[in-house]
């Protein structure tokens, strides 16, 4: 009975971290960004949904795009404000690019959260759930919420795989991750690349924002925790390895709420951070990572 | 030439400094001493990053560790304040070594994320052990440095100038230089015969070591010690900030950095909120138009002369 | 003003902007009408202005502060505040202590409702010996370290409940309504495993057998939780006629959780953010049934002045006050009295023995303090003639009070996906 209870609730739960992982990994594969301002993308995005579902009463229906669009315009302010400037600068050494894109996109977080908690004050908000009610799955009372939660993450991952699997759009992005000096002695612009990437990564975000906040909300406190979450959960998988970080946004996941069940709910983050050191130990790239 | 006109400056700057007692209030004192603290901090950072080039998300954890070892000696035992800090410094470079084991195998964003998981960890560990540690809240120390600011501040000096001393020509001398070389290139440098791991050992062992006091003695200073002020990572966060705003690979830039985010901090007071906004902006600026940050700036300038 | 924020991004008024953006300090320094003349009485705030509580403390201030200036001051000196945000950190709490102290030379301050930012503090007010009432902490060892040590700490004083007192309080409701009215039996103790409620769960076990309730089970939570699942179906297992939380950095997420798993077992107890007039909207109507223990409520009559109090806030401010608000606002008075009692003097010494012979009927019920002999020496003293405190419970989108009965505007009901005892 408790297994039930636990494969299903984990289930929900790992998706949303991976629908936050893969945009995250994404991103280093394909752009070399490790963008710390992450949980800022995913919080923004929850509290304008918010913002237009609840305090402009215009329901959930019109939340979630508006909180997605927004999502995705913080992703390009990332992108121009602080990741392309230092990306461009003279003055910063190749090498030393990424401490920079670190450090400043850290700033530009922090930022974010300041202005969010001066807006929005530190309290978090919901989003209303686009289906209410319950189900039982097996006998355990599941929120239909949760259900969706689970169909729309995996649909979301789903499309993106189609595009970068089947599609020319995705083999270029591909390709970019690989060899980025190879695709433009074949005549393509990265500038055009880097872009796309931002929009796919602020869209990905965008939707796990969303449906982060029907299900477990968000606050202006959240964008730290969130940033070194996904982190944790895209460097465990294996940095650029879109599939590593789903599966390891499910080990992680079923970790914890095995955790919470089993052992003590206030243990709950431990095991996930002890076996995240082992398997770095063991395997230094991560589960699949090739870089 | 440029090394004098470095040393001249600091010396300068230090005379100054011990003055500031005679005719600055307790607040601005206060200040001034935490900043000290930090700057500390800032350094011993720099030096693992600047020179052995490991992207560290966790000077907290070092900093931490001394701090709560010599808070929990102090309740728990009643030593008095010197060895409490020494015990600090033991288990802080335990710890700094246990870190850097990993450091040995892993890589750039791999091993930062270790850095960060160990920090998370520590955090975990203090609340969930809450009733040694006080969890969240924290605990009080029974003894204090002193009650007067003016003493309090000439310590936290002295403290500076000594760490300030000895990490500035550590990261100078030839073992220095090395050590920067094994983080610029490692095969290179073990291609010509030198001992990476010893030296990056080394360098965590070092940073370790003052960190940790520092953790110590900030908490002696203090009163109190808690996990929002020598574990959190929004504490590493301005670490990293202070370190590179004053100027990678400088060792003294980093007092610079520290000193202005904390002076800039508190000066903002009044603007409620949004200080921490303004401070974060003005950060992230200098980091985009002056990348080697103001200390290496000003050493560039120099030099170009 | 955050609040304002929010309402002026749709409905633009410049004037309201620039207030915002100017910050607490311009809140501060802006007197309404001063009739009082001569060398102000200077009293520092410390509050988190990024919380909702937090932002509170400074809003109560003034509007005591504006209402002693208009009436004469004290001894015909204005009150003047001045305000500092500790963004939630004790460090900087402990900064700007030090600063209005030595710097800006207030008479007393009143700071936090956070027990860290509140026990970091403490020492400071008894080494620069300088008054420090906090108005919102919950913390047992604010007062017990005064008790325990009463010459080095005896300027601190703690000015809201604590939560042994919290606890019963909640308890006290629980016999009246959950027993009396639902015979309810049993119940499982649901709490953050955070440093404040380690007393007050150690007071719950206490209190609630001798209300009436058998406790099943004890449960604590990482503070950090976002997934209550697992949580809500463990008690659910235990089968109890309620849950008592104590809950406050987290709400608004167990809440939502708790409506949507249609978990069948009322909430009852403490929950600090369910007390925040916004916590409706944060849930989308999640909260319905939730109940939580405050000071006062929207529509609580506690005295002849609260509810002129909490309109007059609203109409300034848009928003009803956080519970730090009517405590703050309490204290600024209470302060004022003192410094009467003293014969105009601040002596932090003077000022001690005042504040210790307060006897004030203030928002949320007469405010006396421990004395020495009592386990929390300088504590706000709780009963029925006392403060009382109160239970909110949200009922269609509003906050009522349902007990203590002499204040109760409506009776307690509970959502149709709780399962009650016959």
């Amino acid at each position: 009975m408790e297994a039930v209870q636990i494969l299903v609730d984990g289930f929900a739960i790992s998706a949303l971290y991976a629908l936050g992982a893969v945009g995250f990994t994404l991103l280093f594969g394909v752009s070399g960004v490790l963008n710390l301002a992450h949980g800022g993308t995913l919080v923004v995005s929850a509290m304008i949904a918010w913002l237009v579902a609840t305090d402009l009463h215009l329901g959930t229906l019109a939340g979630a795009p508006a909180g997605i669009l927004a999502g995705m315009v913080f992703a390009f302010a990332t992108y121009f404000a602080v990741v392309r400037p230092i990306q461009r600068s003279r003055a910063i050494p190749r090498e030393e690019t990424e401490i920079f894109i670190l450090t400043g996109t850290l700033l530009w977080g922090i930022m974010c959260q300041t202005v969010l908690a001066y807006c929005f004050t530190t309290n978090p908000v919901t989003v209303p759930a686009l289906i209410g009610g319950v189900v039982p799955i097996f006998g355990v009372r599941t929120p239909r919420n949760e259900i969706l939660i689970a169909l729309a993450c995996w649909a979301v991952i789903g499309a993106l795989w189609l595009l970068i699997n089947r599609t020319r759009t995705g083999k270029t992005l591909l390709a970019a991750s690989i060899n980025p000096r190879g695709l433009t002695l074949l005549g393509f612009e990265l500038s055009r690349i880097h872009l796309l990437v931002w929009a796919i990564y602020g869209l990905l975000a965008g939707v796990a924002g969303v449906l982060l906040a029907t299900f477990l909300g968000a606050s202006s406190d959240a964008v730290g925790p969130l940033t070194a979450s996904a982190f944790s959960i895209v460097v465990l998988g294996g940095l650029g390895s879109v599939g590593g970080s789903l599966v390891a946004a499910y080990v992680v996941g079923y970790l914890e709420t095995i955790t919470a069940y089993l052992v003590a709910p206030t243990l709950r983050a431990i095991p996930a951070l002890v076996i995240l050191i082992l398997v770095i130990y063991v395997l230094p790239q991560g589960l699949f990572g090739r870089r | 030439m440029l090394r004098s006109r470095l040393l001249w400056a600091t010396l300068i700057i230090l005379a100054l400094a011990s003055t500031l007692p005679l005719w600055l209030s307790a607040y601005i004192l206060g200040v001034l001493t935490t900043a000290y603290y930090f700057g500390v901090f800032a350094m011993s950072w720099d030096l693992l990053f600047g020179f052995a080039g490991e992207v560290n998300f966790g000077p907290t954890f070092l900093i931490g560790l001394g701090a709560y070892t010599a808070a929990l000696i102090d309740n728990l035992l009643g030593w008095p304040i010197p060895l409490c800090v020494a015990a600090a410094a033991v288990v802080a470079v335990v710890g700094g070594l246990l870190l850097a084991l990993p450091a040995l195998r892993l890589h750039g964003p791999y091993f930062g994320l270790v850095t960060l998981v160990a920090v998370l960890l520590l955090q975990d560990v203090i609340v969930i052990f809450a009733h040694f540690t006080g969890g969240e809240i924290g605990m009080t120390v029974p003894d204090v440095l002193s009650i007067s600011a003016g003493t309090n501040y000439w310590i936290a000096l002295v403290f500076l100038t000594v760490s300030g001393a000895a990490l500035f020509f550590y990261s100078r001398s030839p073992l220095g230089l090395i050590l920067q070389a094994a983080g610029q290139d490692p095969t290179e440098a073990a291609s010509l015969g030198f001992n990476v791991a010893k030296h990056k050992l080394a360098a965590f062992s070092v940073s370790a070591f003052f960190s940790g006091i520092a953790g110590a003695m900030l908490i002696f200073y203090l009163g109190s010690a808690s996990v929002d002020v020598v574990v959190d990572l929004a504490i590493a966060v301005q670490i990293i900030i202070a370190a590179v705003l004053g100027g990678r690979r400088t060792i003294l830039g980093s007092v610079i950095g520290g000193v202005f985010l904390i002076a800039a901090g508190q000066v903002l007071l009044p603007l409620g909120q949004l200080s921490t906004f303004v401070v974060s902006a003005v950060a992230l600026l200098v980091i985009l138009f002056f990348p080697d940050g103001l200390l290496g700036h000003a050493l560039r300038r120099g030099e170009q002369e | 003003m955050p609040e304002t924020i929010r309402r002026s991004l749709w409905q633009p008024s410049r004037r309201q902007v620039l207030a915002g953006a100017a910050g607490m300090a311009g809140l501060a320094s802006v007197p309404a009408t001063v009739r009082a003349a001569g060398e102000p009485i200077k009293i520092g705030i410390i509050a988190e202005a990024s919380t909702l509580p937090g932002a509170a403390i400074p809003k109560g201030a003034q509007m005591a502060a504006d209402a002693i200036n208009a009436a004469g001051g004290v001894g015909g000196r204005p009150i003047e505040l001045i305000v500092y945000d500790d963004h939630v950190s004790a460090v900087d709490g402990v900064r700007a202590f030090q600063r209005l102290v030595q710097q800006d030379k207030v008479a007393a301050v009143i700071g936090s409702f956070i027990s860290e930012v509140a026990l970091a503090i403490e020492p400071w007010s008894a080494r620069l010996k300088a008054i420090y009432i906090t108005p919102g902490a919950a913390s047992n060892d604010i007062s017990k370290r005064v008790h325990d040590d009463y010459a080095h700490y005896k300027y601190t004083f703690h000015g809201w409940f604590t939560s042994y007192f919290i606890a019963e309080c909640a308890s006290d409701s629980a016999h009246d309504i959950l027993v009396d009215q639902f015979h309810m039996k049993t119940c499982v103790v649901m709490s953050e495993d955070a440093a404040w409620t380690t007393p007050l769960d150690a007071a719950y076990l206490e209190f609630l057998p001798k209300a009436g309730l058998e406790v099943l089970d004890h449960i604590r939570f990482s503070p950090d939780t976002t997934d209550f699942t697992p949580i809500f179906n463990r008690i659910e297992g235990k089968k109890p006629d309620v849950i008592m939380t104590g809950i406050s950095h987290v709400g608004v997420v167990p809440t939502v959780q708790w409506k949507q798993q249609r978990v069948p077992i009322p909430m009852w107890g403490v929950s600090s953010q369910a007390t925040s007039s916004d916590f409706w909207k944060d849930t989308n109507g999640a909260c319905e049934g939730v109940a939580g223990q405050e000071g006062a409520g929207p529509d609580s009559a506690v005295t002849p002045k609260t509810i002129p109090f909490t309109q007059a806030y609203q109409k300034r401010f848009g928003l009803v006050p956080a519970y730090c608000g009517y405590s703050s606002n309490d204290l600024v008075y209470i302060i004022a009295e003192a410094i009467t009692r003293a014969g105009g003097s601040t002596d932090p010494d003077k000022l001690v023995t005042a504040l210790e012979a307060t006897d004030y009927v203030g928002t949320i019920g007469r405010f006396k303090f421990y004395g020495r002999q009592d386990r929390f020496t300088h504590a706000m003293e709780y009963g029925p003639d006392l403060v009382p405190g109160v239970m909110i419970q949200w009922q269609n989108g509003k906050q009522v009070t349902v007990w203590p009965k002499k204040f109760a505007t409506a009776k307690v009901e509970f959502p149709s996906f709780v399962k009650l005892p016959a």
